[in-house]
């Protein structure tokens, strides 16, 4: 198999020496390496420090910056837990670096090139120890050239997109008939007497989707709302952000169950008031393209999310959620195909992921796509710094792709449109999902539709995984 | 300009600097190689695209008079990510000059006219060229006037030129600050700058107008002198847009069918109201 | 022109594209990629060449006269003297093949932006190494309208050769186009067969059953009028409902040329590149002030319509900034369909109205 060299590596090793981008916390850590200094405690001095107020300060952007600028390795050192300046802003960090260590390690970053540390204002010694242990990690991991820049031909044949049977049968005709009939006849009642102003739905299209977004504003106009089991879009994208379509007073919003979990997000997150959307839930018994039922949809286990104010199906419309009986599910897909790149060698899955990134075009549409990357203004078009770099080449393109999951870590509806909209088939479904996966591993939780549930990046416990040195 | 649209900037040196104001910064810049500059010719109107390499690149005019042979000047504010890279620039540093790109101000049909100009804020940075062409050549035209205005006293730009404008007969100087924006002892006027513009009757139905400032103001401008009989022909201004190229083709620049760079930047009242509402 | 066409077997195409790889021209055709679409790629061999997947590729082949990112030059101020250095270019001939008449004419769009005064060094330099063969098409598919953009499934625009695959026996007609598609020809078809007029009658009922194939409407004959003065129209807010924002639409596009410029690396050493960029994002006009003339989608969408189908139209006699393609539609994850846009605006009604028009019965 493709053996993947970093650029640079075979520079002439008796010369190099390994630069560490060091992250401190002002309080802690950066006290520490001082301390370190005051006491005459020799370390090693490959090591670059950058001071901040606090560890929980830390976008791992910074770290993807660190690599690209040339860094070798990079620590992030921080308060102990329970001695934060701040009380708990490392204990945040802590859920935050645990979710991006795993990804990183998914993609098959050389693990030595990225540590963590706990180092008080008095350990010196400790900083000093530290410092000596992350260099020589580094040391042996060898020079990172530019570390995205990583020009690996993507040589592993393409994963099987949907190997199990799926457990569910395609609606019959005459179900999604109805189902759209019953979705026209509540849009033209819920317009007709004012309760909402706007419906976004779904209605045929002659292009490439089966059925395309509809904004509906008169009851007339309810004719031209549809229902498919090909109807991929999530809606809840118009709710908010840079593509927000509400109008003054309700609007409504035809959701599926996965995309409910993204109208809790934005709930959630006060991204708009509870009682100006009206969640149209319809009964979905998965996504069917071309006779496949998407892998999302597997371990689906409700037609009807519980955040729908209105049930939609074939049989009627029910005021709130009213999910059929108990269906039938099966493992989802996209786990085995996580699991089998996981077990690849770190090289090979970072020959894969780069080949990935690679294709991307810096189109964005993943971005334009997710009801969760509401920004108004994204990172990516932050120019001061420049974040990411602009042009559609290695380094920008990994740094795109893992910010935006990173952005994406415990707020992710695993809808899948990102992967969806990508014109360049990047298998941003995998990334997400195996982020999801990392967080229920390592902190038990996951992300809900119910908008009071709380985020799993956004809180903490004393027990959770550290691997902090 | 040359057949070939060359995106290759020219290395150029900074010979001066002076703060215009606490944001506001004018270079002055030669190209370091000889016969580049000696074929460096600009009208006033035209910009240059100015890099700072590592940072980007920005379309800015050209402030100095075309006779000033040698070098160029640019005045900025200090806004965007090329803007604070250059200002944080001085004397003996290496920038990039393309162009000069674009049309220029019809000064050949000014001649024996009244000539009002109007700034706001930067946007009189853009007028500094055509105004120091026309006070060199003082006698051929009639009354000159000049409206300076922005935010606030401590914002107004070429302050330190007032008075070399005010000399010997040459223009006539209003200055002006936006209400709330005077400071104790501000003698001049009040007030945004069409209002203070209509308020003294500065144009006729002769006039040559020309004015330059944030997008509102212009609409409100164009209301003024028609409100003062001066025909839309003879209100012109000049039009920035974000740009990349400078050539015409890269798109960015685009009212529709005008390309700023290409077509304009200088573009009468007239012209402009022929062109969909997209500035 | 003195050669008319030649009619080669299936292995006579493969023994000349063999031939022309082995002289050293890079071969370029839509190669079925590992993700199942198909893509334009540099290949190694005739047969891959000589055979392109049935499907049309997601992306157009711009890129390889227009590439989505190139570095314009680098500098260096960390010694004693500054430089900027331009990058080497590439000097061998390359030929794209596999083209449908749709992507040539896209081709030809970009040399009216690109060659025209003042001409982009880089593009012409590319354009000048290549030779590009179009292949009529054998099928239409749901999005295609080239038809109603003055297009044609068996069109020569933009075309140096003209390929034509002729059904049953799997021959293939070639036909010059260009003085440039004749020389690169001209070695070999000394011992090819010339075309019968039998030939051609068969290419002409292929081509006119793709043509009847396309379901689409063509365009009013004054759609570019029309569309000239409805910039105010409502309308546009209808059309562009759906779109979010991305850049799908302009990457895919075979016509599309903005781009951006942006540097990379520090103040000491780095590089400005030249990357496709496109008008439906909002940085594309966004000032550094914050003030932006575009300010929501519909403006965009309007700017990326108007510019294809009335600016373009009326500074190069009609001709419009879209050969119907179909890809902006196919990929639009938003349902964004240009066709639809342009025949609900330039017949006057909304699309409420006007919902499912653009497809014949």
């Amino acid at each position: 198999m493709t053996k993947v060299e970093l650029r640079g590596t075979v520079e002439a090793g008796a010369r190099w020496k390994p630069r560490v981008v060091a992250f401190t916390c002002n309080w802690c850590s950066y006290s520490g390496a001082d301390m370190a200094g005051t006491a005459r405690i020799g370390y090693a001095p490959n090591v670059r420090l950058v001071r901040m107020l606090c560890s929980g300060r830390l976008d791992p952007i910074f770290i993807l910056k660190a690599f690209e600028e040339g860094a070798d390795g990079v620590l992030v050192s921080g308060c102990h837990p329970g001695d934060c300046h701040y009380v708990q802003g490392n204990l945040y960090t802590r859920r935050r670096l645990e979710v991006f260590a795993n990804l990183m390690e998914f993609v098959g970053i050389d693990p030595r090139r990225l540590s963590f540390a706990w180092v008080s204002a008095s350990e010196g010694v400790k900083w000093s120890r530290v410092v000596d242990q992350v260099v020589s990690q580094v040391a042996e991991a060898g020079p990172v050239g530019s570390w995205a820049v990583l020009h690996a031909p993507s040589t592993l044949a393409p994963q099987p997109r949907q190997p199990a049977q799926p457990p569910r049968q395609p609606p019959s005709e005459e179900e999604v008939r109805q189902t759209t009939l019953n979705l026209r006849e509540l849009a033209r009642r819920l317009l007709e007497n004012g309760e909402v102003s706007r419906i976004i739905g779904y209605a045929h299209s002659a292009g490439g989707m089966s059925a395309a977004p509809a904004f509906i504003d008169t009851p007339e106009d309810a004719e031209r709302l549809a229902w498919s089991a090909n109807s991929p879009g999530n809606l809840t994208a118009y709710l908010s952000g840079p593509n927000r379509a509400r109008r003054p007073g309700k609007t409504a919003v035809v959701v599926k169950t996965c995309d409910a979990r993204s109208l809790g997000g934005l709930l959630r997150e006060n991204q708009l008031p509870r009682d100006e959307v009206v969640a149209i839930g319809v009964s979905c018994s998965g996504q069917w393209s071309g006779g496949r039922l998407a892998a999302k949809c597997y371990a689906c286990e409700s037609d009807i999310s519980p955040l729908a104010d209105w049930s939609v199906g074939a049989g009627g419309i029910a005021d709130g959620p009213h999910p059929g009986t108990a269906r039938a599910v099966a493992p989802d897909p996209r786990d085995a195909e996580i699991a089998a790149l996981a077990s690849l060698p770190a090289g090979e899955r970072l020959a894969f992921w780069t080949g990935e990134f690679d294709r991307c075009i810096r189109c964005y549409a993943c971005r334009s796509a997710c009801p969760m990357c509401y920004c108004e203004t994204c990172i990516a078009d932050k120019t001061q710094p420049q974040w990411i770099p602009a042009a559609s080449s290695g380094p920008g393109n990994f740094a795109w792709n893992i910010t935006r999951a990173m952005h994406l870590a415990g707020r992710c509806a695993d809808c899948d449109e990102c992967a969806r909209a990508c014109p360049s088939n990047i298998r941003l479904d995998l990334v997400n999902h195996s982020i999801s996966r990392s967080i229920e591993r390592s902190f038990g939780s996951r992300v809900e539709a119910d908008p009071a549930a709380v985020a799993p990046l956004t809180t903490y416990r004393p027990g959770d995984p550290d691997r902090f040195l | 300009m040359s057949a070939t649209a060359t995106l290759l900037p020219d290395l150029a040196r900074i010979t001066g600097a002076r703060d215009e104001t606490y944001d506001v910064r004018t270079l002055q810049i030669e190209l370091v190689e000889r016969d580049r500059a000696e074929s460096f010719t600009w009208r006033p109107g035209q910009f240059a695209m100015i890099s700072v390499f590592g940072f980007g690149e920005a379309a800015l005019t050209i402030t100095n008079p075309p006779d000033e042979e040698g070098f160029i000047e640019i005045t900025f504010r200090e806004m965007g990510k090329l803007t604070s890279a250059l200002r944080r620039l001085s004397t003996g540093q290496i920038v990039g000059v393309r162009g000069p790109f674009g049309n220029s101000f019809p000064l050949d049909e000014w001649g024996g006219r009244d000539i009002v100009f109007v700034g706001g804020g930067i946007g009189m940075a853009a007028l500094h060229a055509p105004l120091a062409a026309v006070l060199r050549e003082r006698d051929r035209f009639g009354e000159v006037t000049v409206v300076v205005g922005a935010k606030s006293a401590s914002d107004l730009v070429y302050r330190g030129e007032f008075d070399e404008w005010q000399r010997a007969g040459g223009a006539r100087l209003i200055r002006a600050v936006d209400p709330g924006g005077e400071v104790d002892g501000w003698d001049g006027e009040v007030g945004l700058l069409p209002d203070v513009f209509e308020r003294l009757g500065l144009s006729g139905a002769e006039t040559v107008v020309v004015v330059c400032g944030p997008p509102v103001m212009l609409d409100f401008m164009l209301k003024a002198t028609s409100r003062l009989g001066t025909p839309p022909a003879r209100v012109i201004t000049t039009l920035e847009n974000r740009m990349k190229c400078g050539l015409g083709y890269c798109g960015h620049c685009s009212v529709g069918r005008f390309m700023v760079c290409r077509d304009g930047p200088v573009i009468s009242g007239e012209a402009l109201a022929t062109l969909p509402k997209e500035l | 022109m003195t050669a008319l066409g030649w009619h080669l077997s299936e292995k006579e195409w493969t023994e000349w594209l063999r031939v022309l790889l082995e002289s050293g021209i890079a071969v370029i055709a839509p190669v079925l990629g590992t993700t199942g679409t198909s893509e334009f790629q540099r290949v190694g061999s005739a047969e891959e060449a000589a055979a392109p997947p049935p499907s049309r590729t997601a992306m157009s082949p711009k890129k390889f006269l227009f590439p989505q990112s190139e570095v314009l030059f680098s500098f260096d101020f960390s010694g004693e003297s500054a430089t900027l250095s331009q990058p080497e270019m590439e000097r061998g001939r390359q030929l794209l093949v596999g083209l449908r008449p749709c992507d040539a004419a896209g081709l030809r769009r970009l040399d009216e932006v690109f060659l025209s005064e003042p001409e982009d060094p880089t593009y012409s330099e590319r354009r000048q190494r290549t030779v590009i063969v179009s292949q009529a098409c054998t099928q239409a598919g749901q999005s295609c309208f080239c038809t109603a953009v003055g297009g044609s499934p068996s069109g020569r625009e933009g075309a140096d050769l003209a390929l034509t695959k002729l059904e049953g026996s799997g021959d293939l007609l070639l036909e010059p186009v260009t003085a440039g598609g004749e020389e690169l020809a001209a070695p070999a078809s000394a011992s090819w067969r010339p075309i019968t007029a039998e030939d051609r009658a068969q290419a002409a009922r292929q081509a006119e059953a793709v043509t009847s194939a396309i379901t689409r409407e063509p365009l009013p004959p004054n759609a570019p009028p029309i569309l000239a003065s409805s910039f105010d129209s409502p309308a546009w807010a209808e059309v562009a409902d759906g779109c979010i924002g991305c850049g799908i639409c302009a990457y895919a596009c075979p016509s599309c040329s903005c781009f951006d410029i942006t540097d990379s690396g520090g103040a000491a050493c780095g590089s400005r590149c030249r990357s496709w960029d496109s008008c439906a994002f909002s940085t594309f006009t966004r000032h550094a002030s914050g003030h932006n003339p575009r300010a929501d989608q519909p403006s965009r969408y309007r700017q990326r319509v108007m510019h294809k189908f009335s600016y373009f139209p009326a500074e190069h006699g009609g001709e419009m900034m879209c050969v119907g393609c179909g890809r902006c539609i196919d990929l639009c994850p938003a349902g964004v369909d240009i066709h639809h846009a342009v025949l609900a605006l330039a017949s006057g009604a909304t699309l409420r109205v006007q919902a499912r028009s653009g497809v014949k019965a």
